[in-house]
């Protein structure tokens, strides 16, 4: 008894150091994190919808009403050309081949893909990586919204290119249901 | 045990990869390019001599019975904060790295140094095998990182160096082309290593 105590409490002061240090290094980096991840998004958005627009984020009872049906929604942004709104653009996740797809997929109010961004992703170098290159993203830009989107797979990557576009058209229903009107 | 023997097992004669044959899933996954497998490296070396430096300083203090416990936190402790770090200081490459770099808290290379040498040896000779062992496994993801590359994508570090109408051999960027070649570098690797042993005695 008195020993099973003693590895314990031996234990936990190891586990207690432990969270300390992991405390501090998360304050260290945790800014610096945020920032970064903000900035990638405005440089996708930025990407989609051109240097010129400004992006607001969706008000947040709304966005939070989106994910309780459409868990894959991460963040919605409006895009604004001066005071007029000219689109949506969705950070969503999917599933891929090697992992989680971390796409932003972008929609004009007049019912066609802006662009697609893939975010993040561990798809195979040269087979489903190639998703991220503008020649495969570029398929998406111009597609009405008004049915099924599909585009031309990537060879070899079948199962990453079947990812996006599931990830794509259920944040197409998103915007069509709840964005668009 | 001289310093420069422990330094010098963890790259040749205890290899992880081409000896001890430790390690190997994350080896096969992350070596599809040179500079993830230098990241990779780097956050092995980072984690392994962290993890053996505090792991020789509490060996005393640890009893036997929770030391795989106490051992996997220590671990998980180092995992996490390079994990944190790459991802606010070099996020492309974390990304690269994706779920393998949480994953080195199980790559049982680190475990088995904190076992098998640290929790026996003093402080400096652990930090010395902890950069033996690192710089022995980069090595090896760099040589199967840079085949893999040449051959499966035509580039290394990502600059063209086949000419363009060299069609990549996809094999060697998937999982089974990453078997085979490890299966032959092994096999020249231990070739290379008995012919010099043989020829020293």
């Amino acid at each position: 008894m008195k020993e099973t105590v003693r590895l314990g409490i031996i234990l936990m002061i190891i586990t207690v150091v432990s969270a300390g240090v992991l405390a501090i290094s998360n304050n260290l980096t945790k800014d610096r994190i945020a920032e970064l991840e903000m900035a990638g998004s405005l440089e996708a958005l930025r990407g989609i919808f051109g240097e010129s627009a400004n992006f607001k984020p969706l008000d947040e009872g709304k966005l939070a009403e989106i994910q309780g049906t459409n868990p894959a929604v991460v963040e919605i942004f409006e895009a604004y050309d001066g005071d007029s709104l000219t689109g949506y653009a969705i950070k969503h996740t999917s599933k891929g081949f090697g992992g989680d797809l971390v796409l932003m997929t972008g929609f004009n109010m007049d019912g066609t893909v802006a662009g697609l961004d893939v975010l993040e992703h561990s798809e195979t170098p040269g087979l489903g990586a190639k998703a991220e290159e503008p020649e495969f993203r570029n398929r998406f830009v111009g597609l009405s919204t008004s049915g099924e989107i599909t585009v031309e797979a990537l060879s070899g990557a079948t199962v990453t290119t079947t990812g996006v576009l599931a990830g794509v058209n259920e944040v197409r229903e998103v915007f069509n249901t709840q964005l668009s009107n | 045990m001289k310093l420069s023997k422990i330094f010098r097992d963890g790259i040749i004669n205890d290899n992880p990869i081409f000896v001890q044959l430790i390690g190997m899933c994350s080896t096969l996954a992350v070596s599809t390019n040179v500079v993830n497998s230098v990241a990779m490296g780097a956050a092995v070396i980072a984690v392994l001599v962290g993890s053996n430096l505090v792991i020789s300083i509490l060996r005393n203090v640890i009893p036997d019975k929770i030391r795989i416990p106490a051992f996997v936190v220590v671990i998980a402790t180092f995992v996490t904060i390079v994990e944190m770090f790459m991802k606010a200081y070099a996020p492309p490459i974390y990304e690269a790295l994706g779920i393998f770099l949480p994953l080195i808290v199980v790559n049982c290379i680190i475990l088995a140094r904190a076992e098998a040498f640290a929790s026996k040896n003093g402080i400096v000779a652990s930090i010395v095998d902890g950069i033996g062992m690192g710089i022995g496994y980069t090595i090896a993801l760099v040589v199967l990182g840079a085949i893999r590359e040449i051959f499966g994508a035509g580039t290394f570090l990502g600059m063209q160096v086949l000419p363009a109408s060299y069609q990549p051999a996809g094999i060697f960027i998937m999982p089974p082309g990453a078997f085979i070649l490890l299966g032959i570098l092994i096999g020249v690797f231990n070739l290379a290593r008995r012919k010099k042993s043989s020829s020293k005695a």
